[in-house]
């Protein structure tokens, strides 16, 4: 418990310095927020010429499509505030560059240090914004959401954190033996299929992306526990697919770190 | 003069696309970055309208396009901007614009190499055909798109002179031509109020238009005005990109880079 404490003391002192890095640039934090906001602007567009041609799709309608794109959103944000900072030097300067040597002399743990050490705070927009459009598509349903449904919600976004990071980690790793096999973009590029509902795509895809590579974690689960009666098989689902991950990726950082060799670079 | 400029052109785009030819992995994933937009189009159109062939081929056709159109200056040009080695180019006996040329082209061409066989499987996956008259007429428009998106993101990359921030406005940029060129839903899917506005921007002209072209949907009288449009918009954003180079250069600096 005492550990757990100080890494979220410590995710809190890095947020803390690369939020005063940021605040530091004005012209480029009001840049970002415009940005945000054009890009969430783009996706409900785009929903919304979807839905001038149809009431449903896979099943969902336009306040439940709003729901899911917040959601998805919210998972964004979190995604490219913690982990995407981290990962992205993770393989290529710390594994590949020797310099995760710095990580491995530092106290803290340095799995924490290198997969969560830094953060782009900016990228929170995201959560506000998508929070913002949860609330409108539940306000376009007309009927509030139960409490239950609210605290499955919030927990299959843990869940889904903590499967992101999982996955993310786990393809950082992949450094340690192939340090030329850069599938950090793939993993970005794969995540765009979140923000869809599940049953547009055929059965093996979603097979693949509910529980190979859980991006239907990411947003479909949890904005339809919040819409419908949560389900308890795919919260149990969910719970043990992110568990999966996480044990994996701890696996993989260990075993990848057997492996690594650096001169502190 | 002009055989001096097409000679330099060809020698850069083969350099170039011998240097692109150890980056084969990273290739690949700049392949799945382009082809997953329409691909989910596909997939997301595929379920709004079962069983319309239109929507198909039209996602079918935009993944090449979008694979033989797609640019790169914000991280190749201004990354040289930022680096202050357009130094060594402002120096060398020919015009500047030669090497984001050669550079896109090569870029181009291992993207079609690579991703067209990824066309060609999803054609044969979804079962769509296309007609080798309607695919012949696509030719001229998809050069057309691809000198019309090379100059869009040239002229967002120019801004590398001025900001900081030229990939957040490159990426804008790519939102637009996304949204409104065809990517977020075919034109002739958008209401009918929008339809002749979002024709006539330049972002249909660089995306969605060859891929209607190509599925038969754009022919005779409405495609000479296409090629007009295009035509046109190519000569506004080559003009821009003039002045902003010449505006651009006289505030760059840079000592031995």
């Amino acid at each position: 418990m005492r550990v757990l404490v100080k890494m979220v003391r410590l995710l809190g002192i890095g947020f803390s310095m690369s939020l005063r890095r940021t605040l530091a640039f004005r012209v480029d934090l009001h840049f970002d927020v415009m940005m945000s906001g054009i890009s969430l602007a783009s996706t409900l567009a785009a929903v919304l010429i979807i839905f001038g041609r149809t009431d449903h799709l896979g099943g969902w309608t336009r306040p439940e499509m709003f729901v899911l794109v917040g959601t998805f959103e919210l998972l964004t944000g979190v995604k490219a505030a913690f982990v995407d900072p981290n990962l992205s030097l993770l393989a290529n300067r710390g594994i590949r560059e020797g310099r995760l040597d710095h990580h491995l002399l530092a106290p803290a743990p340095g799995l924490f240090l290198a997969t969560l050490g830094t953060a782009a705070p900016l990228s929170c927009i995201h959560v506000l914004l998508g929070l913002g459009v949860v609330g409108v598509g539940v306000g376009m349903t007309g009927r509030a959401p139960e409490p239950v449904a609210v605290a499955v919600w919030l927990l299959l976004l843990l869940l889904g954190t903590a499967a992101t990071w999982a996955v993310g980690t786990l393809i950082g790793c992949i450094a340690f033996w192939a340090p030329k096999l850069d599938l950090q973009s793939i993993y970005g590029t794969a995540w765009q299929f979140g923000r869809y509902p599940p049953d547009i795509y055929a059965r093996p895809l979603r097979f693949l992306l509910s529980y190979v590579l859980p991006l239907m974690l990411v947003a479909a689960f949890p904005a339809a526990a919040l819409l419908r009666s949560p389900d308890w098989t795919t919260v149990a689902a969910a719970a043990a697919t992110a568990t999966t991950a996480v044990l994996a990726a701890l696996a993989a950082w260990r075993a990848g770190l057997r492996r690594y060799v650096g001169a502190t670079s | 003069m002009t055989r001096r400029l097409r000679r330099l052109v060809l020698l850069r785009i083969r350099n170039q696309f011998l240097d692109w030819s150890g980056a084969w992995w990273f290739t690949v994933t700049l392949v799945a970055s382009e082809a997953v937009g329409p691909l989910l189009g596909l997939v997301v159109w595929s379920a709004v309208l079962p069983g319309d062939p239109a929507v198909a081929g039209y996602f079918v056709a935009l993944v090449a396009v979008q694979l033989l159109t797609a640019s790169y200056e914000n991280h190749t040009f201004s990354e040289a901007i930022y680096e202050g080695k357009i130094s060594h180019d402002l120096l060398r006996p020919q015009p500047v614009i030669v090497a984001p040329i050669g550079e896109n082209v090569a870029i181009r061409i291992w993207l079609g190499i690579f991703g067209l066989p990824l066309t060609l499987v999803t054609a044969l996956a979804v079962g769509v055909s296309y007609d080798w008259t309607a695919l012949a007429a696509a030719v001229p428009v998809l050069v057309g798109a691809a000198v019309l998106r090379f100059l869009w993101t040239w002229l967002l990359a120019l801004a590398a002179f001025w900001t900081g921030r030229v990939h957040a406005l490159v990426t804008l940029g790519g939102m637009m031509v996304f949204l409104l060129g065809g990517g977020a839903a075919p034109v002739w899917q958008l209401p009918d109020a929008w339809q002749p506005v979002v024709g006539a921007l330049p972002f249909y002209a660089m995306l969605g238009l060859p891929a209607d072209v190509a599925t038969g949907s754009v022919h005779g009288s409405a495609l000479a005005v296409a090629y007009l449009v295009q035509l046109a918009w190519s000569a506004a954003f080559a003009g821009v990109a003039v002045v902003a180079w010449r505006a651009g250069v006289r505030r760059f600096t840079a000592v031995g880079a």
